[in-house]
């Protein structure tokens, strides 16, 4: 063995290891056996009986030795035979590029997609806080089951299902600390809230970050240590505006600092304020609010009233009206979950009696301790439903695969039944070429395997870029997922195991000699087309389930996109301005949209401008008391009615037309009489059979001030938030008499030029005016729309892809099914015809065997279909479910599909030469 | 292998396994070991342990194969055959054996 290299050796030991029992008995047994024998003989010659076998094992040699030398031979051999059957599968599917390319193709994109599908929901729905122990933290809730103690919240905000009561995550600052004093049954309770979007200037240049508020314990309870400088700490939450400082994210610290250390002591300004950044946080580290990406900037909440003044208060952080903060806690190991929730929920509500007056009609809230692992997790609600009708549609793409790589396999093996005889005359050992056939299976599912690796990793980064509104980019921080992708190739490496092996078990079995007769072969014949006739029917389930949903998302996106809002969304560009309110709170806010207002009408190529606090169809909502003077109000049904509050030249902007009275005008101003003007769907609300110019409605300002507006016009509906919903009661008023907007102003600019060439001239209007302010989320109205659209067009550019792929996928089965099953058949076609049959009928029989295989798995499909549809009924526009057009269409494809599938080898069929055929065997 | 007896040259060991099966039928690895010991007696001494390797040689190699079968004292023991390629390999091994054997020869004889 000395020319054997030490690799090869060691090569060889490790694939003998797993062979090692099986072998160590057989030559065990040999060796025992020589031994007796020498040792019989040896005694027959007459010796002593222990004589005789020190005798034998003397003439023997090293027992262990022989062992071992034939132990690595083993090894060697069996690697040399893994070489040998990779080279002859190689060379087979170099015979058959066509079967290899549809195997391999069709495998990785069912694993390439399934792959990048759960990759993405696995992160979405189930990743974890990336801090120690995150299976501790709870996140804190409240449920109230009646009109809310709590009248003003900034979060999220969620009706129960019965639509009485509320839920919210939100707890008023005050509330927070009395529950963090009266705790005992958790860990510390800490703080965070998400502020959204805020104004940075770093080195004169003004930008946008997301920033996170945290509580002075927030890093100790996290358990996490910053990677540069120091953590926020109890010291920097002590008093209000007392620490002025920041840590950023590894993410921002690589972006607009490259990862320098000197970032360090460096002071930027946040929303105008001087804020010195002390740390850098750890890579992967996302805040609590969910594990999708990072806020930018972690401040201490101290910060607030300087950082992020709220409304015209001073600060939040005394605000008993408000409720905006977050709150966690760590589990301690061990807790009665229960005993600690029915303690903090008395904290809560004697905390809620010390800092709010409680109404009869209302109900104090329940608390509620949610699972924290995976922060607020806010996309996850979203995204879970359609997630899981994605994952269970990829899910059913993987199996069509597998089920189309079976019937390949099948097909191959019914086609080498005679090579693998031939084999096994010439002296092959059954398990030489089992191992054989499993090698090849085994190479294609490796070579589908990776190639899905490739689809797989391509796929997700592509989904995810379909996913991300440039408003939101969605970064999905844990890479490629190695156990999903590890799970996919299981899966097809055991369809290769088991549907290449099975029918190569089934050929070796028959005897050699029969097999070798045709004739033997009508018995397998049956076998494999009623596993074939099976396994194509399936597919043909399959892929109507698939072609049916892509139908039903196609038709919604279609649907969607011909809705007309309301209003000419064409040549509109619109952006936001943030401008910070410890700058411009109350008149001089206004003051200054109205200043940007004028200076953006004077930029070339722009024809109208006008503020509106709401942006239409962008999925935001401003909603307000209203209640029509001199009409009676049954108690406890406060209404409220959706509003916006815009410019002068709104309506002619958006090109919505008044129907009745007047717009706003110029005249309109702080001073003059408050005036508004109502949509038609508020109108017939609240006005049905009168004309409600010249009506007056009530409404409130965030200090509960009455407000008292006069109707001076009517115009037309407009789709508000989304497309989805009919357009809803709408009330406008014109922005210099409406209730602060504290939040931002987005412009809506209609042009002439397109967007690109003008943004720099309105960024330049807008410096004009205040250098510090930026350009936020600058896009066309009708991108804005598209956004709008977005989850619906991924949904449905996913599902059509997966249609198309399951459609060629069946009609790869049924045609290779229907080829063999003609090829097969020659001999009794022949026959047939020869008797007398012709050829349209012969055409008629193998097209009908293929429509009837097709039924059966449409009426399966469809049952599918239906079952599913239930599930994805919401997500749907304009059309039902059940939606008739949709699943006669798809099962007319799929027929189609069958047929055209079928034509060649029905063709061939009525084809063949009665004389021709019979001679030919 | 065996440090205190000659070793065999491994192509000399396959063919005297092979030429044993042709002229003795299938025959057990103790039956092979015993003939060669027999056969070449004083001239060339070998550990019966040696003889397993060159087998597992050969049924590789495809010229011998192996079945269970039952020994002459009743126990299970591992015959062996020739194959129709091993046969025909005997051919060529002594062809070559022969060549090897006579060019030695020469080289002797001329010193």
């Amino acid at each position: 063995m000395d020319e054997v290299s030490g690799m090869r050796r060691m090569f060889s030991r490790i694939l003998a290891m797993f062979r090692r029992p099986a072998l160590d008995q057989e030559l065990d047994e040999e060796l025992r056996s020589h031994l007796e024998l020498a040792a019989v003989e040896n005694q027959r010659r007459g010796m002593a009986a222990d004589e005789a076998w020190r005798k034998a094992l003397r003439d023997f040699g090293g027992v262990t030795q022989v062992r071992e030398t034939v132990r690595v031979r083993e090894g060697l051999a069996f690697a040399e035979n893994l070489r040998r059957d990779l080279g002859y599968a190689l060379r087979m599917l170099k015979m058959s590029p066509g079967f290899a390319a549809i195997a391999i193709g069709s495998l990785a994109l069912g694993i390439g997609a399934n792959t990048a599908i759960f990759s993405i929901a696995k992160q979405v729905l189930l990743d974890r806080l990336n801090v120690p122990r995150a299976g501790e933290l709870r996140l804190f809730a409240w449920r109230s089951k009646r009109q809310s103690v709590v009248h003003s919240s900034w979060g999220d905000w969620d009706r129960t299902a019965d639509g009485a009561g509320v839920t919210s995550t939100s707890f008023s600052y005050p509330v927070y600390q009395l529950m963090r004093k009266q705790n005992h049954e958790l860990a510390d309770l800490f703080a965070f809230k998400n502020l959204g979007r805020i104004n940075v200037t770093v080195d004169g240049e003004a930008q946008v970050v997301q920033g996170d508020l945290v509580s002075g314990n927030f890093y100790d309870q996290m358990g996490v240590q910053p990677q540069l400088g120091r953590a926020i700490g109890p010291a920097d939450d002590d008093k209000p505006g007392g620490s002025p400082v920041a840590v950023i994210s590894d993410g921002y610290w690589t972006r607009q600092f490259n990862r320098s250390p000197l970032v360090i002591g460096k002071t930027i300004l946040v929303n105008l304020v001087n804020v010195t950044i002390v740390g850098v946080n750890p890579r992967g580290f996302t805040g609590a609010k969910g594990t999708q990406n990072s806020p930018e900037l972690f401040l201490p909440f101290s910060m607030q009233p300087l950082v992020f003044p709220y409304s015209t208060m001073d600060s939040l952080l005394t605000s008993d009206r408000v409720w905006w903060t977050q709150i966690m806690a760590r589990a301690k190991p061990g807790l009665d979950e229960a005993k600690a929730r029915a303690a903090l929920d008395v904290a809560l509500k004697s905390a809620v009696r010390a800092t709010m007056t409680v109404k009869p009609n209302e109900s104090l809230p329940d608390l509620l301790l949610t699972d924290g692992s995976r922060g607020m997790n806010e996309s996850a609600r979203e995204m879970a439903r359609p997630l899981f009708v994605l994952i269970s549609l990829v899910g059913l793409v993987v199996l069509l695969a597998c089920a189309n790589m079976a019937n390949l396999l099948l097909a191959r093996a019914a086609a080498r039944q005679r090579e693998m005889s031939v084999r096994m005359a010439l002296g092959a050992g059954r398990a030489r070429i089992l191992r054989q056939v499993m090698t090849e299976s085994l190479l294609l599912a490796v070579l589908g395997g990776l190639a899905g690796l490739v689809v797989g990793y391509f796929g997700r980064n592509a989904i995810l870029a379909m996913l991300s509104s440039p408003a939101e980019p969605m970064t999905l921080p844990g890479g490629f997922d190695w156990g999903v992708f590890a799970f996919n190739a299981a899966l097809s490496l055991v369809t290769g195991l088991l549907f290449g092996l099975g029918p190569a078990w089934q050929a070796t079995r028959t005897q050699v000699s029969s097999a070798l007769k045709d004739s033997a072969q009508t018995t397998t014949q049956r076998r494999r087309g009623y596993a074939g006739r099976a396994i194509v029917g399936f597919q043909v389930a399959l892929s109507t389930l698939l072609v049916v949903m892509a139908g039903f998302f196609l038709r919604t996106v279609i649907n969607l996109g011909r809705i007309d809002p309301g209003f000419d969304p064409r040549n509109i560009v619109l952006f936001e301005v943030r401008p910070p309110q410890s700058q411009y709170s109350g008149a001089k806010g206004t003051a200054l949209f109205r200043q940007i207002e004028e200076r953006l009408a004077t930029v070339p190529g722009v024809m109208l401008v006008s503020p509106t606090s709401v942006p239409p169809l962008s999925h935001d909502y401003e909603s307000d008391d209203f209640k029509p003077v001199g009409k009676k109000v049954a108690a406890g049904k406060e209404e409220s009615a959706l509003n916006t509050a815009v410019g002068d030249r709104y309506f002619a902007t958006f090109r919505v037309p008044i129907l009745a009275g007047r717009g706003f005008a110029p005249t309109d101003t702080e001073t003059s009489p408050k005036v508004a003007v109502v949509n038609q769907a508020l109108a017939k609300k609240y006005f049905p059979n009168e004309n409600p110019i010249g009506k007056s409605f009530e409404t409130s300002d965030p200090k509960n001030d009455k407000l008292i507006y006069q109707i001076v016009g009517v115009c037309a509906d407009t789709r508000y938030g989304s497309l989805r919903e009919v357009p809803p009661p709408v009330y406008y008023l014109d922005y210099r008499q409406s209730p602060e907007i504290d939040w931002g102003m987005t412009f809506a600019v209609k042009t002439r030029t397109a967007r690109a060439g003008i943004t720099p001239s309105l960024r330049r209007a807008v410096q004009a005016v205040d250098p510090n302010l930026p350009l936020i989320d600058v896009r066309t109205q009708e991108e804005q729309i598209e956004v709008l659209l977005m989850n619906e067009r991924v949904f449905a550019d996913l599902t059509t892809g997966f249609g198309v792929l399951a459609l060629a996928l069946a009609c790869i089965g049924i045609y290779g099914l229907m080829a063999y099953t003609v090829s097969r058949r020659t001999n009794e076609i022949g026959i047939r015809m020869a008797l007398g049959a012709r050829s349209d009928q012969v055409l008629r029989m193998v097209l009908g065997e293929a429509v009837w295989m097709t039924a059966i798995g449409l009426a399966v499909g469809l049952g599918g279909a239906l079952a599913l549809g239930r599930v994805v009924a919401s997500q749907l526009y304009g059309l039902k479910a059940w939606d008739p057009a949709t699943l006669t269409a798809a099962a007319a494809l799929l027929i189609f599909v069958a047929l055209g599938a079928t034509w060649v080898p029905a063709r061939r069929a009525a084809g063949v030469d009665p004389s021709r055929a019979l001679r030919a065997e | 292998m065996g440090e205190d007896k000659r070793d065999v040259l491994q192509g000399t060991l396959d063919l005297m396994v092979l030429k044993t099966l042709e002229t003795m039928g299938p025959q057990h690895g103790y039956g092979i070991a015993r003939r060669i010991e027999q056969i070449s007696e004083q001239a060339l001494r070998l550990n019966q342990g040696t003889i397993y390797p060159a087998l597992l040689r050969l049924r590789q190699r495809g010229w011998i194969r192996a079945d269970w079968g039952t020994s002459e004292n009743g126990r299970r023991a591992r015959y062996y055959t020739l194959t129709k390629t091993g046969k025909a390999q005997i051919e060529k091994e002594t062809e070559s054996w022969e060549r090897v054997a006579a060019t030695m020869a020469r080289f002797l004889t001329v010193q």
